[in-house]
């Protein structure tokens, strides 16, 4: 007799995460996160029916974990400033708590899971994250403008931060560690920008 | 504890979904499998198979039967 052992569960799908960040989806086999984890390839086969199965129910759970964080604390009735900076928060807190999240992410964005992933949070994310805009445009905060454009100024600065920050360099190769101020600093010209 | 003795996998050379498709009538039909499939993205072509009363030496003499090999995955 097998239990299911929650440990064991975290592992793999921890592991799951870290291959195919480095690795994509392609040359990744439950054989190898099996190998990988320590673990018995029947073991896997308990948990997951096979391949496709391990990374649907992956890309569900992690879209799903990554809704929540982005939505905590948020209200769409709040001010565009105060809206911004609980995003921002949200945004920094998940990508420095989960690092090794980003590269897989990115994978999927370019796979077949993509839907699978972007329905397990964008309806919530979506109505939550229109509400905002449709209020602080309402409220003349910002100007009326196409949705991936405020995204660009809104967010991209952050990305890119966060991006130096987890690979602990910038330009050139050079250091970097993002810190308290320089994340304000940015936050700050965003709202400078954005704001009408 | 949770059981899961009516899993039943195995190692296998079904390497393709032609390979698949050969087994696929007898597999779909037997009245003692609830569930089967086999994972063609792993290297061990696992199959998985769901039945309450059939046990491994069963289904391996069923797939060998049929020109596969079948080992239980352990």
């Amino acid at each position: 007799m097998r239990a299911r052992d929650i440990d064991k569960e975290n592992l793999v799908k921890k592991t799951a995460i870290e291959i195919i960040g480095k690795g994509g989806f392609e040359h990744f086999s439950i054989n190898k996160l099996a190998k990988a984890c320590g673990i018995s390839v029947a073991t896997l086969y308990i948990y997951y029916k096979d391949k496709e199965d391990l990374l649907s129910s992956l890309a569900t759970e992690l879209g799903r974990k990554m809704g929540d964080a982005m939505l905590k604390d948020f209200d769409p009735e709040s001010s565009f400033e105060a809206g911004l900076r609980q995003q921002w928060l949200n945004r920094y807190h998940y990508m420095i708590e989960n690092q090794s999240i980003s590269l897989f992410f990115e994978q999927v964005r370019t796979s077949s899971y993509q839907e699978q992933f972007l329905k397990a949070f964008a309806e919530d994310l979506k109505n939550v994250f229109g509400k905002f805009m449709d209020n602080i445009v309402a409220r003349g905060e910002i100007n009326a403008m196409p949705l991936e454009v405020y995204w660009s100024v809104a967010f991209a600065p952050l990305y890119a931060l966060i991006k130096f920050n987890n690979e602990g360099q910038s330009l050139g190769g050079k250091p970097f560690k993002l810190t308290d101020e320089m994340f304000w600093q940015a936050f700050d010209l965003v709202v400078k920008a954005l704001r009408r | 504890m949770e059981n899961f003795d009516h899993i039943l996998l195995f190692k296998t050379d079904i390497r393709s979904e032609s390979d698949k498709m050969n087994l696929q009538p007898v597999l779909d039909t037997h009245d003692c499998i609830e569930n089967w499939n086999v994972d063609l993205d792993d290297e061990d072509y696992v199959l998985r198979v769901i039945s309450h009363q059939l046990k491994h030496h069963q289904i391996i003499e069923l797939i060998n039967k049929y020109g596969y090999e079948c080992h239980e995955l352990k």
